[in-house]
């Protein structure tokens, strides 16, 4: 019998199936990112791809893929302004003109920008958020089918919408954390009516994705216990609720990133029928051990991560690395609903050769069922 | 015999529309502005820290109770001289260099100043040398140092080797902290301390301060 591929062992895994050894999706964008803008990639890989470099480690390959959508915007003018890493753009409509500044930083992998300044900065800027959310349309971003076809068994191209849910997008794309939540405290109703408008866009996106090829959709990013279980509640369950229910009826999966701290959060997770947790990030880097991860994620979920992004710096000794690793898969046994990963990614001063570590682990120790 | 429990819970609470008037019913029975930070907006946010620690409370429970705390100091404001408040201690904080972040640093921000430390904050994205500047000019007790990247975190050494070569080191005490940093990582950069959120910093500052 033919042996599974990287992607069919991790898709099978995210369906519920039972497969024959634990799958292993490996993130490295961080690492990879700010070593090709530094010229600092080891001698072996310099000129290769992320995906080529997992895929000599052994692994199956995790990589980010911003968005399956691309947006235009109508009836307004967007400028764009360049000036080295900064970029500002000005969202010039017959309401009124809100502007953005990023920063793209080999920091933090330059296909990331940093708000250093956010859309909306007062409650004067309601109008105008809205009226742009309103006049911006979705359409299929084809990159991906390139990037689809690059990856090919290798592993998934991790993508959905965009990096955020509805609620998400506001409050840390649009608005900020900290004033988001003076905004609820001062303008509730305006922030719940931005949120259902984001929410219409969002949706339009959904369709785009559950529409094309891609099988396992990520919904949203970034959870953690700053998004308050009243708001958690109140904004993202109904938001999962609806997008699940388009994606199941479609016969696809969902995915969110839930690499914060979960403590509070962990318990809602059931309710939101989502199907894959990824970059479930336990101690030493949160509170919460694996263990406690799978009682809340509840059995319906299938669980990606579990190897602190931290265990991968040099100040950890490869005996230290491995003890963990072994120490993960024994925790998981018997192994059914996990695909072992990064929480949630190899940093900048990691040792790439320890995701060849984690594969050879695995062929020891990582054949399911796992005994303990 | 003045009661302090209601206002000083009611900045625990949060409870930011009623803090002022809570300020000014205590004002009028003759309570003083500097009793009236030790003995009720302080424990509150005291109590605050502790529960933001132990995950009952979170940012926005901290935003809340932040502005009911503001709320009360302002009503206090006119009656209040500079130097009548006894500080705990001076800290000054920062995001590290190449490092965008503020949240956390915010965060702890707000709790260090809802106890009673003196805070500057001197942003984001700030170098070893001001830092140091920092440090000779303004003598804090503690330098706080946060970051929020793999790539970043190790600018907490940069940090703590330019106090050495400037002959600083001495004269503080270093605390970080941040998402990747953990105890272990902090003391091998060479702080003298780790603090986990804004209120496991307060206990650390305190601590740090011999208070």
């Amino acid at each position: 019998m033919m042996e599974m591929t990287h992607k069919q062992r991790i898709l099978a895994v995210a369906r519920g199936e039972m497969v024959d050894k634990l799958p292993f999706g490996a993130r490295i964008d961080t690492w990879y990112n700010f070593h090709s803008a530094h010229g600092t990639l080891p001698d072996k890989y310099k000129g290769w791809s992320q995906t080529d470099i997992m895929a000599d480690q052994g692994a199956g390959a995790q990589k980010r893929f911003f968005s399956i959508c691309k947006e235009r915007f109508h009836e307004m003018e967007v400028v764009i302004k360049k000036d080295g890493d900064w970029e500002t753009r000005e969202y010039i409509t017959p309401v009124g003109t809100a502007s953005i500044k990023l920063l793209w930083s080999t920091n933090e992998g330059p296909w990331l920008a940093y708000e250093h300044e956010k859309l909306f900065k007062s409650a004067k800027d309601y109008l105008v958020v809205k009226y742009i959310l309103e006049h911006t349309e979705p359409y299929f971003n084809d990159d991906y089918t390139q990037e689809r076809a690059d990856m090919g068994e290798r592993g998934i191209v991790m993508t959905g919408t965009g990096l955020w849910c509805p609620p998400q997008r506001i409050m840390r794309e649009i608005m900020g954390y900290e004033l988001f939540y003076q905004e609820m405290m001062d303008n509730e109703d305006q922030v719940a009516e931005l949120i259902d408008v984001m929410a219409e866009l969002e949706l339009k996106k959904l369709k785009i994705a559950i529409d094309s090829p891609l099988e396992l959709i990520n919904l949203c990013a970034n959870w953690s216990d700053d998004i308050h279980t009243p708001v958690f509640q109140r904004f993202f369950t109904p938001y999962f609720k609806k997008a699940n229910e388009m994606i199941h009826a479609a016969g696809k999966l969902s995915m969110v990133h839930t690499d914060g701290e979960m403590r509070r959060l962990l318990r809602f997770f059931p309710e939101t029928d989502n199907d894959v947790g990824e970059a479930v990030t336990p101690k030493p880097q949160t509170s919460l051990s694996m263990t406690e991860f799978k009682k809340g994620y509840g059995e319906k979920v299938a669980i990606w991560g579990g190897i602190s992004s931290i265990m991968f710096e040099p100040n950890y000794s490869n005996q230290e690395f491995d003890e963990h690793v072994i120490s993960l898969i024994k925790e998981m046994a018997p192994g059914k609903g996990f695909i072992v990963g990064m929480a949630d990614n190899l940093p900048f001063d990691g040792d790439i050769n320890r995701v060849g570590r984690v594969v050879d682990l695995i062929e020891k120790y990582g054949k399911l069922p796992v005994w303990v | 015999m003045i009661d302090y429990s209601q206002l000083s819970q009611a900045v625990t609470n949060g409870e930011w529309k009623r803090t002022p008037e809570l300020t000014q019913a205590i004002l009028s029975a003759g309570a003083k502005p500097v009793d009236i930070i030790f003995n009720a907006l302080q424990p509150g946010m005291e109590v605050v820290g502790e529960k933001y620690s132990s995950g009952e409370y979170y940012l926005p429970d901290m935003l809340k109770a932040s502005r009911a705390m503001n709320l009360a100091m302002e009503t206090l404001k006119p009656f209040i001289a500079d130097t009548a408040v006894t500080k705990l201690g001076k800290v000054a904080l920062a995001t590290v260099k190449n490092d965008m972040h503020d949240i956390g640093k915010n965060i702890v921000c707000s709790f260090l100043r809802g106890v009673g430390f003196d805070v500057i904050d001197l942003g984001c994205n700030v170098a070893e040398d001001k830092f140091a500047e920092t440090v000779r000019s303004e003598k804090p007790d503690i330098v706080g140092l946060s970051a929020l990247l793999t790539t970043t975190m190790y600018e907490i050494g940069t940090v703590v080797k330019k106090l050495e070569s400037e002959g600083l080191r001495g004269q503080v005490k270093v605390m970080a902290g941040g998402a990747p940093v953990t105890e272990r990582f902090a003391l091998q950069m060479g702080a003298d301390a780790y603090a986990r959120d804004g209120g496991e910093a307060v206990r650390v500052a305190k601590r740090l301060v011999g208070k």
